[in-house]
């Protein structure tokens, strides 16, 4: 999974496909194939506003899909796209609506574990944080008691 | 990925294309877990997988890039086929118009790789004889093949050190140039390479279609 993650656009489709995309919609309307093509080079991106507007446009082309296979391959890639920005209980939430319509996907089983293993990793960092932050504040507590007592 | 000691001193890169449904997934995870997968899903965009194989006495990590079938898919997967070393391209024993697709499936890859990419033609779902819509002699004619079956597991491993061999042995006899940006080889790497795409005029020789 690591490796899907990790896996980065050539700049030049990246290019090729914000071309072809920008070009339909200055004529009017930008075709769905147009919209998806450059939203996967989007979410495949090194930058992180590229991420952004590629899940964006998933979010857009979910709205219009026409069945359940269409909404799965854009389920994806809105889960591999918040994956990638860090907002894993966004990518959770999309990656198990996709196992509800194929509970077998063995890319989408992978990509479940690989956002739980982040999770745990880093909320494991976030209670670090917060734990700290109530020993501080019990200290305050414990003075305010005692010089309450005085 | 950091520099440190490999234990393999080349890396292949592979892509599996062909029609939807013909059991490319089937064949990376029977090749990569020994497993089969009964009801595989049809694969979202790629996936991929790697396992580490000896050719005549050489570790050789094989990368494996496997694509949609799907026509969603297809202009963005194309990007994959850059820089691939093997391109295993498959269809279906029993159903023929997977077999019919195969000149188109032909030409992008052709277009899409380098001259010396080893194209190798695999019909799946050789368990399923009774079923069978395309014959073993015809498809011969078309290329040097091999059948299997990504159920059973009947010469999976053949399709894939087939094609490594063949690879290996463009790199012995020269007309595999490890220094081309877009080999599709790696050796005894000490960093990832990004390989950036030159511009080529595609004419192939010596492929095996």
């Amino acid at each position: 999974m690591e490796r899907i993650i990790n896996d980065i656009v050539e700049p030049e489709d990246l290019k090729k496909y914000e071309l072809l995309y920008n070009d339909q919609t200055r004529r009017g309307h930008a075709s769905d194939k147009a919209q998806f093509d450059y939203a996967w080079c989007l979410v495949r991106s090194k930058y992180l506003e590229d991420m952004k507007r590629g899940v964006a446009l998933f979010e857009d082309l979910i709205r219009r899909a026409k069945d359940d296979i269409e909404r799965r391959d854009y389920l994806y890639y809105m889960s591999i796209g918040y994956t990638k920005i860090k907002e894993y209980q966004q990518a959770l939430t999309y990656v198990k609506a996709l196992l509800k319509i194929e509970p077998n996907n063995y890319q989408a089983l992978e990509l479940e574990k690989y956002i739980e293993k982040k999770m745990k990793k880093e909320g494991i960092m976030g209670i670090a944080i917060v734990s700290g932050a109530v020993l501080a504040l019990g200290g305050l507590i414990g003075l305010g008691v005692a010089m309450s007592k005085k | 990925m950091a520099a440190g000691p490999y234990n393999y001193s080349y890396i292949f890169k592979y892509i599996i294309i062909g029609d939807m449904g013909v059991g490319k997934s089937c064949l990376l995870h029977q090749f990569t877990e020994k497993k089969f997968m009964a009801d595989c899903p049809h694969t979202i965009g790629v996936e991929f997988g790697t396992r580490i194989i000896e050719v005549s006495g050489q570790k050789i990590k094989l990368q494996i890039w496997d694509t949609a079938g799907q026509e969603r898919f297809r202009a963005v997967t194309r990007s994959y086929y850059r820089g691939a070393a093997g391109a295993l391209m498959v269809y279906d024993i029993t159903r023929r118009s997977t077999y019919n697709h195969l000149s188109s499936w032909l030409t992008d890859a052709r277009n899409l790789t380098n001259p010396n990419t080893v194209i190798f033609l695999i019909g799946n779902k050789s368990d399923l004889e009774a079923q069978r819509d395309v014959t073993y002699e015809e498809a011969k004619q078309f290329a040097d093949e091999n059948e299997c079956s990504a159920k059973t597991g009947d010469n999976v491993e053949d399709a894939f050190l087939d094609t490594a061999k063949k690879i290996y042995q463009n790199i012995q006899d020269g007309s595999l140039d490890l220094n081309a940006a877009e080999s599709g080889v790696q050796h005894k790497p000490a960093t990832p390479r990004n390989p950036l795409n030159t511009d080529q005029t595609p004419s192939k020789e010596g492929c095996a279609c």
